[in-house]
C-alpha cells in the first residue's frame, strides 16, 4: 500500500507534499516516513495519507479559474487613488503575482 | 460557407437583423439564467455547493457580456441591451426566467442540465461561424460550459438516487420540460428591424431563423439542434427513472430515436417571440432598480473591452 | 498541556490540532473563530441582494464574486474552528440559524440601497481586513492559515468597495448626497465595529494572553481611523460631528465613547435587535429549505460506507 507524505518544516507552516512510502498500515507508514522524509530536511511534523484515498482533478479535467476574463475579481482591476492601508497593498501585490503566474496578464 | 461577415459597416439589412437576432438570443439566455442562478448565493445546500453555483452564475454572466459586446459593432451598448431595454424586447427562452421556489435545488440542477445540453449543441454550431468574433469567442465559452454540464449531471445522479430527491426532480421535470422546448423556438426579430418586427408578441419571422443558417452565422437549424437535444436528454432522464410529462416518443422501439414536439406541448409564454411570464417583469424591475433610482445613463465598466 | 504552559508557549502559529490544549483555550478559540465565520456568512447574506441590483454587468460580476469569496471564507473559518474539537460546522450553522450564533454588529443592520454598499464593502471590509492582517499571527495555526487566504482575497473586496464609493462621490449631486447620508448613518456603527475600548472588553485579556488575539480593540480602531479617515475625506465625505474623534499629539485618535449608542450595541450583541433578527431568520429559512438536499446526500454517503471523521480530528 502506498502512503503519500506531507512535511511541515516548522511550527505554523504548511504541510506540503514531499514524497511517499510503501507500508502495510498507518503505524508502519508513519515510522517509515519519519526516516525516509524526516531525517535530513528540517521537520516539525509529517502527515501520511493513503494514496488511494486521494482524489485528483487536473487541468485537463477542468479549466481552473475559467477561460473568460475574470479580472473583476482581482484588486488590480480597480484604479483607486490615495494611500492604501498596508494590508490592502500586500493583498494587491499577492494578487498581481498570482495573476502573472496564471498568465492572465 | 458564406462569406465572412466581419465588417459591420458592410452588412445589409437582412444580415444585420440575423446577427442581432442570433446574438440577443445567446446573450439574453445567459444573462437571465445567471440572474436566476445568483439567487442561490448564500442559499445553496452547503458552503461548497454555494461556491460552485456562484461560479457557474459568473461564467454565464461573463458569456452574456461577451455576446452583448459583439452587438457593440452594430451600435448597441450595454445600456441599450440591458438597463434601458424594454423588457418585452428580451428574447431569452422562458425556461431561464422562471423563479426558483425557495429550497428547490432539484429545479436548479435540472434546469441547468436541460439548458447546458442545449448550450453545448448551440456553441458547437457556432464554432465555424462566418462572423469571426463569434467564432473566436466560442472556444473560451465552451471550456467553461463543460464544468457546468458535469456539475448538473453529478447532482442529478445523486438526487435521483434517493426518495425525496427523485420526487422533487420529477416535480421539477413536470414543470420545466415544456419550457425547455422554447429553447429551440424561433425568434421574433428585434423591434423595428423590419415589417414583421417584434412590436407585437408572436410576430415571429421564420425568415430570420433561415437567414442565420443561410448566412453561416450558425451552421445548424433550430430544428436540428432541438432533435439532437431530445435524443440526448430524453434517454438520460429516463435512465434516471424520471418520467417525461409529455408523450412524444415516436420511435416505437425502432433503432432511430424519434420524438415529436407538438404545439400543444409548448407553454403559452415562449420568450423568443417576446411573450414572457409575469416573473420576468418583476425580475427586470429588480435588476434595473439601482440604475433607474440613481438616474444613471451609463453602465460602469471594470474590465477592458473584450478583444 | 495546562493553561500556564499554553500561555508561556503562546506565539504566532504555535498551536496545531496535534497539540493537547486546555479546554479554556479550545473554547475561547472556538468562540472567536465561530464569530468570525458567522460574520462572513451574515455579511454575505446582507450583500447578496446587490448582486441583482448592481447597475452594470461588471459590477454584478464583482458583487457575485465578492459574495462568493465571503462564503469561501466562511468555509475556511468554520473548518479552522471545527479543528479545535469543540463544535462541528453543522452545529455552528445550526446555532447561527437558531439565533444563538453571534456575529459582527454591522451585519445586523438592514441595507436597502446601492449607496450603502461601500459602507460595508469599503469601510467595514477595510476594518475587517485590518483585524485579519493581525490575525495571521494568531496562535491557532489553522486560523492563521485561513487568514493567509482570506487576506490574499480581501484586497479585491476593499478595492471594489472603494471604487463604488469613488464613482458615487464623483457622480450626480443626488448620488453624492445620498452617499453622504448613508455614511452618516453607518459611521457610528463602523466605529463600533472594533467593540468597546479595551477597559470595557470582556474577552480580550484571555484571548491576548494565549496569543489568539494580536492587537487590542483600541490599537485596531486607531490603525483603521488613521487609514480610512483620510480616504473618506479624499472622496469628499464629511466626517459626522458625532461621535467626537480627537487626534492626539502622537497621531492616535480618541473616540468619545459616550457619543455612541452602546445600548443598541449590546442589544445587537445578544441577537435581540429586531432588524438583525429578520436577517437571522431569513437565512434560517433558506438553510432549512435545503435540508432535504443534505439529508439525501449524506444518506448516500453513509449507505456507501463512507467513514465518519476521526474523533481526534
Amino acid at each position: 500500500m502506498i502512503w503519500e507524505v506531507f512535511r511541515q518544516e516548522k511550527t505554523g507552516q504548511y504541510h506540503t507534499h514531499c514524497g511517499n512510502v510503501h507500508a502495510s498500515d498507518r503505524e508502519m507508514a508513519k515510522q517509515f516516513a519519519a526516516i525516509q522524509h524526516g531525517r535530513r530536511k528540517p521537520t516539525n511534523s509529517l502527515w501520511v495519507v493513503p494514496r488511494e484515498e486521494i482524489g485528483e482533478i487536473d487541468s485537463e479535467d477542468v479549466a481552473f479559474g475559467g477561460t473568460t476574463d475574470k479580472s473583476y475579481r482581482w484588486a488590480t482591476a480597480y484604479n483607486t487613488t490615495g494611500r492604501d492601508a498596508s494590508e490592502v497593498v500586500e493583498s494587491e501585490d499577492e494578487q498581481a503575482t498570482a495573476e502573472r503566474q496564471r498568465g492572465d496578464d | 460557407m458564406a462569406a465572412s461577415l466581419e465588417n459591420p459597416d458592410e452588412l445589409d439589412e437582412r444580415e444585420r437583423t440575423a446577427l442581432k437576432t442570433l446574438l440577443k438570443r445567446l446573450a439574453d439566455d445567459e444573462f437571465v439564467l445567471a440572474e436566476r442562478y445568483t439567487e442561490w448565493q448564500v442559499r445553496a445546500p452547503s458552503l461548497e455547493s454555494d461556491l460552485a453555483l456562484a461560479n457557474n452564475a459568473q461564467d454565464e454572466l461573463g458569456h452574456a457580456r461577451l455576446w452583448y459586446d459583439v452587438l457593440g459593432d452594430v451600435g448597441l451598448e450595454e445600456r441599450d441591451l440591458v438597463y434601458e431595454r424594454d423588457p418585452g424586447d428580451f428574447r431569452h427562452s422562458t425556461l431561464v426566467e422562471l423563479p426558483f421556489e425557495e429550497g428547490d435545488w432539484a429545479d436548479a440542477v435540472l434546469r441547468s442540465y436541460l439548458y447546458d445540453v442545449a448550450e453545448d449543441l448551440r456553441l458547437e454550431a457556432l464554432v465555424d461561424s462566418t462572423h469571426p468574433k463569434i467564432a473566436d469567442r466560442v472556444g473560451k465559452i465552451r471550456s467553461e460550459e463543460e464544468y457546468h454540464l458535469e456539475h448538473a449531471q453529478n447532482w442529478l445522479e445523486r438526487l435521483a438516487d434517493g426518495g425525496e430527491g427523485r420526487e422533487r426532480l420529477q416535480d421539477a421535470l413536470d414543470r420545466l420540460f415544456p419550457y425547455a422546448f422554447t429553447l429551440f423556438e424561433p425568434c421574433a426579430p428585434p423591434r423595428g428591424a423590419n415589417e414583421a418586427s417584434g412590436d407585437e408578441p408572436r410576430a415571429v419571422d421564420p425568415d430570420v431563423e433561415d437567414d442565420i443558417v443561410d448566412l453561416g452565422l450558425r451552421d445548424a437549424t433550430l430544428e436540428e439542434m432541438g432533435e439532437e437535444w431530445l435524443s440526448i436528454v430524453v434517454p438520460y432522464l429516463e435512465s434516471l427513472d424520471l418520467e417525461l410529462p409529455v408523450d412524444g416518443r415516436a420511435d416505437d422501439g425502432a433503432d432511430e430515436f424519434e420524438f415529436e414536439v407538438t404545439e400543444a406541448m409548448l407553454p403559452e409564454e415562449r420568450g423568443r417571440d417576446g411573450t414572457h411570464t409575469d416573473a420576468w417583469f418583476d425580475l427586470y424591475d429588480e435588476f434595473t432598480h439601482t440604475y433607474r433610482e440613481l438616474e444613471r445613463t451609463e453602465t460602469t465598466r471594470i474590465m477592458d473591452k473584450p478583444e | 498541556m495546562d493553561l500556564e504552559t499554553a500561555k508561556e508557549r503562546a506565539g504566532p502559529r504555535e498551536f496545531s490540532p496535534a497539540d493537547d490544549l486546555p479546554e479554556e483555550y479550545r473554547k475561547a478559540a472556538t468562540r472567536m473563530i465561530e464569530f468570525h465565520a458567522n460574520s462572513e456568512i451574515m455579511g454575505a447574506y446582507l450583500e447578496r441582494p446587490f448582486i441583482r441590483q448592481a447597475p452594470s454587468i461588471d459590477r454584478k460580476l464583482a458583487f457575485s464574486a465578492k459574495v462568493q469569496d465571503e462564503i469561501g471564507h466562511g468555509q475556511l473559518l468554520y473548518r479552522a474552528a471545527e479543528s479545535l474539537g469543540v463544535k462541528t460546522r453543522e452545529e455552528m450553522l445550526d446555532d447561527l440559524a437558531n439565533g444563538d450564533g453571534k456575529f459582527l454588529n454591522c451585519f445586523h443592520y438592514p441595507m436597502e440601497s446601492w449607496v450603502e454598499t461601500p459602507m460595508i464593502a469599503f469601510f467595514v471590509d477595510g476594518a475587517a481586513m485590518r483585524r485579519q492582517a493581525t490575525l495571521r499571527r494568531t496562535s491557532w495555526e489553522p486560523y492563521a492559515h485561513a487568514m493567509d487566504k482570506v487576506c490574499f482575497e480581501e484586497g479585491f473586496h476593499v478595492k471594489h468597495g472603494e471604487d463604488i464609493l469613488a464613482e458615487l462621490m464623483s457622480g450626480s449631486k443626488k448620488e453624492q448626497q445620498l452617499t453622504q447620508e448613508a455614511f452618516e448613518e453607518w459611521w457610528p456603527r463602523i466605529i463600533q465595529f472594533f467593540g468597546p475600548t479595551d477597559d470595557k472588553s470582556t474577552h480580550h485579556d484571555f484571548a491576548a494572553s494565549v496569543g489568539l488575539k494580536q492587537q487590542s480593540n483600541d490599537q485596531l480602531r486607531n490603525a483603521f481611523l488613521d487609514q480610512y479617515i483620510p480616504k473618506a475625506r479624499k472622496y469628499g465625505l464629511e466626517i459626522p460631528d458625532e461621535p467626537r474623534i480627537r487626534e492626539r499629539d502622537d497621531g492616535t485618535y480618541e473616540v468619545e465613547e459616550d457619543d455612541l449608542d452602546w445600548d443598541e450595541f449590546f442589544t445587537i450583541a445578544k441577537n435581540d435587535y429586531e432588524p438583525g433578527l429578520d436577517q437571522i431568520n431569513g437565512r434560517k429559512a433558506a438553510q432549512e429549505a435545503v435540508q432535504w438536499v443534505r439529508d439525501t446526500i449524506e444518506g448516500d454517503a453513509s449507505a456507501a460506507g463512507g467513514h465518519a471523521p476521526q474523533a481526534a480530528d
